[in-house]
């Protein structure tokens, strides 16, 4: 779903400063906003804060200073586990499911803040969406494979029906057909309303799906523009993205 | 061999095992072994007995013997104010201590020394105010029952076994049934994934302190009334507890009272075979031998 700029913004912030030493900020003012329906893609070579961004907005990294807000609300302080509640839903890159727990434990654990009402449904709803994960409910989650497990840890995230969806680099580790997969269900739950924040090594494949990047550079942000503008600008891809350009043929 | 040996090792071996749950969920949801939990057995053994003697104070009636067992009304309904009396003292312990500690994001060295202090502490408080002087729940005799195969008990053990039975069922259905017992699991494999699923880990950490120390309590009153209640009866029982928490493997309820109940048969059977002398070095022997062969335990998974 291609956001248009009338949309209310999603999730901003502005100044964002943060990093787990208060001396050492990783993140060094970021403003940035996001549109609700949009699919954002945070791009940046290693070591740019694009993690720590993420994940100081989840409230897993000190803000030292400047502000987040989700919507018109202030999160800037709100404790970690109560941003769900907000309708900010956050995947971690790594360790992001219960391996020790069962598929449907995993999916009841996140639905333990709906409405007990509410909670069969919604996990009936996930594996009406992620059928892989339907099939052995009673499985440990640590015997997943890597793609079933991002599926898991996307469909957990999922359940509670966030407003704002943020995935710190869910293709790590994966196969490129894994990934196209675990990317084409993104684009498929962006189409229904949900607004994503992805965090991303693998540049195609992101700009491919996302309307708009953001480029991180050492905690501030360089570049932002539309996804397929700057995926076909060669400067900006060789200069922070990595991806060297062919040589013209001689 | 005295065929006996085997239920006393399996009364002993209960009592041990309720407490070793106590241990294991505290050790895998706040990573750290928490030395003090033996003071909670005896803590939750003299609140029994305060309750127990002023409801016998208030009411001779609640003295009176219920059926074939040795106690009157008085101590199970004292069992129960001693429950959230000991759940009480936990928190308080943390709240004052270790939450702090937490707080600070010390390491777990520090947190097992201050575990050691808070022992001390207990400890000393319990027989400045109750005496070194052993006390006892009821002063009545009981004939063991024969149960066949050349084993006897009486009805105060039979009642120790099942409760215990009774509440190892319980705490592993809590666990693995319910909302806080995912919660508590999911806590203890990653507390960071945990609050970013919604789950409110200061919350998680109450319910482990009040839980384990409960369980602690009942074992501890269990112990007072099998045998007497003493303020050093939590240090004598802290080695065995850590024996059968290790043994079942960090995080497991049914590995607890399973190890609990080896530990207290090895016991037994060691008093009967190489002499009462060498009981207390039964439980330290199982540690070691664990550690060694196979630290995850029995149903532990390796890190």
């Amino acid at each position: 779903m291609m956001a248009s700029l009338d949309q209310p913004v999603a999730l901003s912030t502005r100044g964002l400063v943060a990093g787990y030493e208060r001396d050492l900020p990783i993140v060094r003012g970021v403003d940035f906003a996001v549109r609700t329906g949009e699919l954002v893609v945070v791009l940046g070579p290693n070591g740019a804060g694009k993690s720590t961004f993420v994940k100081a907005i989840a409230g897993l990294v000190p803000i030292h200073s400047g502000a987040a807000s989700l919507g018109a609300n202030d999160i800037t302080t709100v404790p970690a586990h109560q941003k769900i509640r907000h309708g900010l839903a956050f995947v971690p890159q790594t360790e992001n499911i219960f391996a020790t727990l069962s598929i449907n434990d995993n999916l009841l654990l996140a639905a333990n803040i709906l409405p007990k009402e509410k909670r069969s449904r919604r996990v009936g709803d996930l594996y009406a969406m992620f059928p892989d994960l339907a099939a052995r409910p009673s499985l440990r989650a640590g015997q997943l494979s890597g793609g079933q497990r991002q599926m898991l840890a996307v469909a957990r995230a999922l359940i509670v029906e966030p407003s704002v969806l943020i995935l710190d680099e869910p293709s790590a580790g994966l196969s490129p057909k894994i990934v196209a997969e675990v990317f084409a269900k993104l684009k498929a739950i962006n189409a229904t309303g949900v607004t994503i924040i992805l965090v991303e090594q693998n540049v195609k494949a992101a700009l491919a799906i996302a309307d708009r990047a953001v480029i991180l550079v050492e905690g501030v942000v360089r570049h932002e523009g539309p996804a397929a503008t700057l995926a076909d600008d060669p400067v900006v891809a060789e200069l922070y993205l990595g991806v060297r350009q062919k040589a013209p043929a001689a | 061999m005295n065929p006996q040996a085997l239920m006393d090792g399996l009364i002993t071996g209960a009592m041990i095992g309720l407490g070793a749950i106590g241990v294991t969920l505290t050790y895998s949801i706040l990573r750290f072994a928490n030395f003090a939990h033996g003071e909670f057995l005896s803590w939750g053994a003299y609140f029994a007995l305060a309750v127990a003697s002023a409801l016998g104070a208030m009411s001779s009636a609640l003295l009176a013997p219920i059926g074939p067992f040795s106690f009157g009304w008085a101590l199970p309904i004292a069992a129960v104010v001693a429950v959230v009396l000991t759940g009480g003292l936990a928190l308080l312990v943390d709240a004052l201590l270790f939450g702090r500690l937490r707080d600070r994001k010390s390491t777990v060295i520090i947190m097992v020394m201050a575990s050691f202090g808070a022992a001390l502490t207990l400890r000393s408080l319990l027989e400045f105010i109750a005496t070194s002087k052993p006390a006892y729940y009821t002063q009545a005799l009981q004939i063991a029952l024969p149960l066949g195969g050349g084993l006897r008990a009486t009805p105060d053990q039979l009642l120790s076994l099942a409760v215990s039975a009774v509440l190892v069922v319980a705490v592993h259905q809590l666990l693995t049934r319910t909302a806080i017992g995912r919660s508590m699991r999911a806590v203890s494999e990653n507390p960071q994934l945990a609050g970013v699923v919604g789950i409110e880990v200061r919350h998680v950490i109450r319910v482990v302190w009040l839980l384990g120390a409960a369980l602690a309590c009942v074992a501890g009153i269990s112990a007072g009334l099998l045998v007497q209640i003493r303020p050093q009866m939590g240090l004598d029982l802290l080695l065995p507890l850590f024996a059968a928490a290790i043994l079942g493997g960090i995080g497991s309820v049914p590995g607890a009272m399973l190890a609990g109940l080896i530990v207290g048969l090895a016991e037994a059977f060691a008093v009967q075979l190489i002499g009462a002398e060498w009981r207390a070095a039964i439980a330290f022997a199982i540690l070691v031998l664990v550690l060694l062969l196979r630290p995850q335990g029995l149903f532990g998974r390796p890190e």
